[in-house]
C-alpha cells in the first residue's frame, strides 16, 4: 500500500484536473464569445458548434462554463490564500505560546471563536451591502470566514509538535522562537494544512456560487456557475439543461476537492498509513 | 470527514436545483371561497404614502382603502368617486365638487367638504413626497357647504384633475391621521385588519361601504422577494393571482388554459436606460444619440424579457392621448453610432438596482455597446436603499436602468436636479404652456416634448413593462392595462 495513491485521491484529483485544465484554456480558447449576447440564437439547442447549447441571451454554455470555473477558481485561490495567511501564523503563535502565556492562546482563539460564529455568507452579504456586490468583497468574506478553520487546525497541529523531541532538542540548543516556528513547526503541519485548504476550497467555491446566486458575488457578466444557475430559473421547466450544466459543474468540483483534501490526508498521514499497512 | 464531503456534495446539487425549493406557502387562499391571496413584488416599508416614496404603498392602499373624489379608470379617463359630478368654471380655474352622501371613514366619522379642505390643505403642510409639487397649482380649497368644495387654481391645469385621481388626491379623516404608517383610516370598501411584516398585508371588506360592497370578503397582499418563489406559490395554491410577472420566461409554466388565466396588457412603467446628462462622456449630446442607436430595441426585448412588453422610443405610454410612436427616431444602426462617436472610446459606469428586468437588460445593454466601443461596467446596488441614495440622490452614476412607473411623469426631465441631470428649458417651457393651454394644445405640446426628448437623447427607451399578471382560473375583474397607481381589488371576484 505504502506510496500508491488512493482512490478518493485519484478521483479528487482528476476532478480538479479537469476544473483548472477548463479554466486555464478559457484565457485562450473559448468556443464562443461567453458574453456575446445573440438574440438569434436564443435558446438554441445543442449542437452545430454549440456543444451544450445557449442560453436566453444566446450566449454559449459551454464557453460560460470554461470562464466560470476560471472565475471559480479565481475566488477559491484568493479566499483560501487569505485564509491560510492570517489563520496560520494566528493558530501557530496560540499552540506555541508557553504555558505562562496561556492568556494569549486564549485570546486568539475567543477571537476566532468570534469570527467563526458568522457563516461567511452573512458576512458577504454585510460587505457587499457596505463596498456594493462584486467578486473582490465575495473573496474578502469567504476568505476571513474561513480564518478560524485554519487557525484551529494549525494550533492543534503546532501542539502536537511542541512536545516532540526534536522542537525539544532545538530549544535545549537555544533557537529563538521564530525559528523554531519557520524551521521545525511550519514543515511539520504543512501536509495537515494542505488537506484543510483543499477542504476549504470546497466550501469556498460553494459559497461563491450561492453569493452570485443570490446576486452579491460575481457582477453581471462576467460567467459564474452560481449566477448561471439564478438565471436559469426561470426556465427550469422549459429548458433545465441551462440549471443542469452548473449545478453539475459545481458539484462536481465541490466533490473534486473534498476528495482531493481527503485522498491528500490519508496519503500524507503516517499515522494511518502504518494502520494500514500493518492491516 | 467523509460526512461532510456527502453534505457538501449534495448541497451543491441542492443548489441546482434550488429553484424547485424555493416556494412558500401561503397563508392565504385558504378561507371562504370569498377571500383571495394576490402575489407583489415590493412591500411597503410603512403603509404612508404622504411621507414615504415608493410604488408599493399606493399600490396596496389607494382606491381599495383610501379614496379620492375621483379615480382613474381603465380607459386612462378620470372618473367620479366620493365626487358625484364637478364643475369646471369658464376660466377654468374653479373646480366645484359635489360629494356624494352617506359617505363614512372605517373609523365611523362621516366624509363631508371639511375633510375635503383638510386633505388638500395637508398635502401642501405635511406631505414629504416630490410629487407633491403637482398640485402646487392649487390656490386654496373652500367649504361651500357639507357636501359641496370649491378648489380654486392660480392658473388653468390639465393635470390637475389628473393628479387628483392619484395618491395625491386621497382623502383623509380630519381624525384619522395620526398614525398613518400603521393604521390606515380611508373611505374606500376595505380596510387594513393586519400586516405581517415581511409577509403580508390582509385587508378585509368594511363593515360599512357606500358603494357596491366588493364580492370578496378579504384579500390578503402577499410579498415575495423572488420571482420563482412567488411563481411557486401560484402553482401549489399559496396565492391566487401574481400580480406582476418577474421572470417573463417562465410564464410557458401557466399554460395550461384549464388552471390559469394570463392577463397581458400594458402599464405607465418606462424602462429608461438613463444617462447622465451632466456627466462626461454623457453631456455630451452626440453620445447620447450614439448609445440610442447602437441598442437593438428589438433583441433586447426579446432576450432580456421574453419579447413581453412594447418598445417606446420615448418619456410616453400608449395609453396616453399624446403617445405617438417614436421608435423610428434613432433606430438600429452601428455604423452610424460609430459615426456620431467619430472613433472614440469610453468606459462608463452602469450602477444598476439589483431587479431582475435591470439586471437582464443590462447585460443586453453592454454586450451591444461593446461593438461600438463603449464599455460599461455593470455594478448592482442593492434596491431600493443603495440605488436610491448613490444614483438617484447623489446622481453619482454614468448610466443606469429603471423602470419609472409612476403616470404621466414625463414632467422630471424638466427638474434639472432629478438624477438625468437633464437641462433644456425648452422642454419645461412646452410642459408649463401644454397644462395651461386647451385640451388640443395639451397634446399638441406634449407630443412636441417627447419629441425633443428622443430628439436630445435624454436617455433611452429600452421599453414599456408589460402588464402581466397570472392568476388560478375562475379569478375576474383583473386590469387588463396597469395604468393607475393602485392595483384596485374592487372588482375582482373569484368564481
Amino acid at each position: 500500500m505504502r506510496g500508491r495513491p488512493n482512490a478518493a485521491l485519484v478521483i479528487g484529483g482528476a476532478l480538479v484536473g479537469l476544473v483548472v485544465l477548463a479554466a486555464l484554456t478559457s484565457f485562450v480558447w473559448t468556443p464562443h464569445d461567453p458574453t456575446y449576447v445573440d438574440a438569434a440564437g436564443k435558446l438554441r439547442e445543442p449542437g452545430d458548434g454549440y456543444l451544450l447549447g445557449a442560453d436566453k441571451f444566446g450566449r454559449d454554455t459551454l464557453s460560460q462554463l470554461m470562464v466560470g470555473a476560471r472565475t471559480t477558481l479565481y475566488v477559491g485561490i484568493v479566499a483560501v490564500g487569505v485564509a491560510a495567511l492570517i489563520g496560520t501564523p494566528l493558530g501557530v503563535v496560540a499552540g506555541m505560546a508557553p504555558r505562562s502565556q496561556g492568556w494569549l492562546s486564549e485570546l486568539i482563539m475567543r477571537l476566532n471563536d468570534l469570527v467563526f460564529a458568522f457563516p461567511a455568507l452573512l458576512l458577504a452579504v454585510m460587505l457587499a451591502a457596505v463596498y456594493g456586490a462584486g467578486t473582490l468583497t465575495a473573496m474578502a468574506a469567504i476568505g476571513v470566514a474561513t480564518v478560524p478553520a485554519f487557525a484551529r487546525v494549525a494550533r492543534a497541529a503546532t501542539m502536537q509538535v511542541m512536545v516532540t523531541d526534536y522542537i525539544l532538542a532545538a530549544r535545549a540548543a537555544g533557537r529563538r522562537r521564530t525559528a523554531i516556528a519557520v524551521r521545525h513547526v511550519l514543515p511539520n503541519i504543512g501536509s495537515v494544512l494542505i488537506v484543510q485548504a483543499s477542504v476549504s476550497f470546497a466550501i469556498a467555491i460553494l459559497a461563491e456560487a450561492a453569493l452570485s446566486f443570490l446576486g452579491f458575488g460575481t457582477r453581471p457578466p462576467t460567467p459564474s456557475w452560481g449566477r448561471m444557475l439564478q438565471e436559469s430559473q426561470e426556465l427550469l421547466f422549459s429548458t433545465p439543461r441551462l440549471a443542469l450544466w452548473p449545478g453539475l459543474a459545481v458539484a462536481l468540483a465541490v466533490l473534486g476537492f473534498n476528495l482531493l483534501g481527503d485522498g491528500l490526508r490519508d496519503h500524507l498521514d503516517p499515522r494511518l498509513r502504518r494502520v494500514r499497512a500493518e492491516g | 470527514m467523509r460526512r461532510i464531503v456527502t453534505w457538501i456534495a449534495l448541497g451543491g446539487l441542492l443548489l441546482s436545483t434550488a429553484a424547485c425549493g424555493g416556494g412558500s406557502r401561503g397563508t392565504g387562499g385558504t378561507g371562504a371561497g370569498e377571500s383571495l391571496a394576490v402575489g407583489f413584488v415590493a412591500e411597503p416599508a410603512n403603509l404612508d404614502f404622504t411621507s414615504t416614496e415608493g410604488a408599493a404603498i399606493p399600490q396596496a392602499l389607494l382606491v381599495n382603502v383610501y379614496e379620492g373624489l375621483v379615480k382613474l379608470g381603465q380607459d386612462g379617463t378620470v372618473q367620479p368617486l366620493l365626487a358625484e359630478k364637478w364643475d369646471v368654471s369658464p376660466d377654468r380655474r374653479t373646480y366645484t365638487f359635489t360629494l356624494r352622501d352617506n359617505v363614512t371613514f372605517s373609523s365611523g366619522a362621516p366624509f363631508t367638504a371639511d375633510d375635503v379642505v383638510f386633505s388638500l390643505d395637508r398635502v401642501r403642510t405635511d406631505w414629504k413626497l416630490k410629487i407633491k409639487a403637482q398640485l402646487d397649482v392649487i390656490d386654496k380649497v373652500e367649504k361651500k357647504d357639507d357636501s359641496t368644495a370649491v378648489v380654486t387654481l392660480k392658473r388653468p391645469s390639465n393635470g390637475f384633475l389628473y393628479s387628483m385621481a392619484t395618491r395625491l388626491g386621497a382623502m383623509f379623516s380630519r381624525t384619522g391621521v395620526s398614525d398613518l404608517a400603521n393604521k390606515p383610516v380611508g373611505t374606500g370598501p376595505y380596510v387594513l385588519a393586519s400586516w405581517k411584516r415581511g409577509d403580508s398585508i390582509r385587508l378585509e371588506a368594511a363593515q360599512k361601504y357606500w358603494g357596491a360592497k366588493p364580492s370578496l370578503t378579504a384579500v390578503t397582499l402577499k410579498y415575495f422577494k423572488d420571482a420563482t418563489a412567488m411563481n411557486n406559490a401560484l402553482l401549489t395554491g399559496g396565492i391566487d393571482v401574481i400580480s406582476s410577472v418577474q421572470a417573463p420566461e417562465s410564464l410557458r409554466q401557466f399554460a395550461d388554459p384549464g388552471r390559469f388565466e394570463t392577463v397581458e396588457g400594458t402599464t405607465n412603467g418606462e424602462v429608461v436606460l438613463s444617462m447622465n446628462n451632466g456627466r462626461p462622456p454623457f453631456d455630451d449630446k452626440k453620445v447620447r444619440q450614439a448609445v440610442r442607436h447602437a441598442i437593438d430595441h428589438k433583441a433586447l426585448l426579446d432576450t432580456a424579457w421574453a419579447g413581453r412588453g412594447q418598445l417606446i422610443g420615448s418619456m410616453v405610454p400608449p395609453t396616453d392621448p399624446w403617445y405617438e410612436d417614436r421608435t423610428g427616431d434613432r433606430p438600429y444602426d452601428v455604423a452610424k453610432a460609430r459615426a456620431l462617436l467619430g472613433g472614440k472610446t469610453y468606459t462608463v459606469k452602469m450602477r444598476i438596482p439589483n431587479l431582475p428586468y435591470a439586471v437582464a437588460a443590462a447585460q443586453v445593454v453592454k454586450s451591444q455597446l461593446a461593438q461600438v466601443g463603449i464599455t460599461a461596467d455593470i455594478e448592482p446596488l442593492e434596491f431600493p436603499a443603495r440605488w436610491l441614495d448613490v444614483v438617484f440622490k447623489q446622481g453619482d452614476y454614468h448610466m443606469s436602468i429603471i423602470n419609472h412607473v409612476e403616470p404621466r411623469d414625463m414632467g422630471i426631465f424638466a427638474d434639472k436636479s432629478y438624477y438625468f441631470r437633464y437641462d433644456n428649458p425648452e422642454f419645461g417651457k412646452l410642459l408649463a404652456s401644454a397644462d395651461q393651454g386647451s385640451e388640443q394644445q395639451q397634446a399638441d405640446d406634449l407630443k412636441k416634448a417627447a419629441k425633443l426628448l428622443s430628439d436630445d437623447a435624454a436617455a433611452d427607451w429600452l421599453f414599456l413593462f408589460p402588464n402581466l399578471i397570472v392568476a388560478k382560473k375562475g379569478v375576474t375583474g383583473l386590469p387588463k392595462n396597469g395604468i393607475s397607481e393602485s392595483f384596485d381589488f374592487t372588482g375582482l371576484a373569484k368564481q
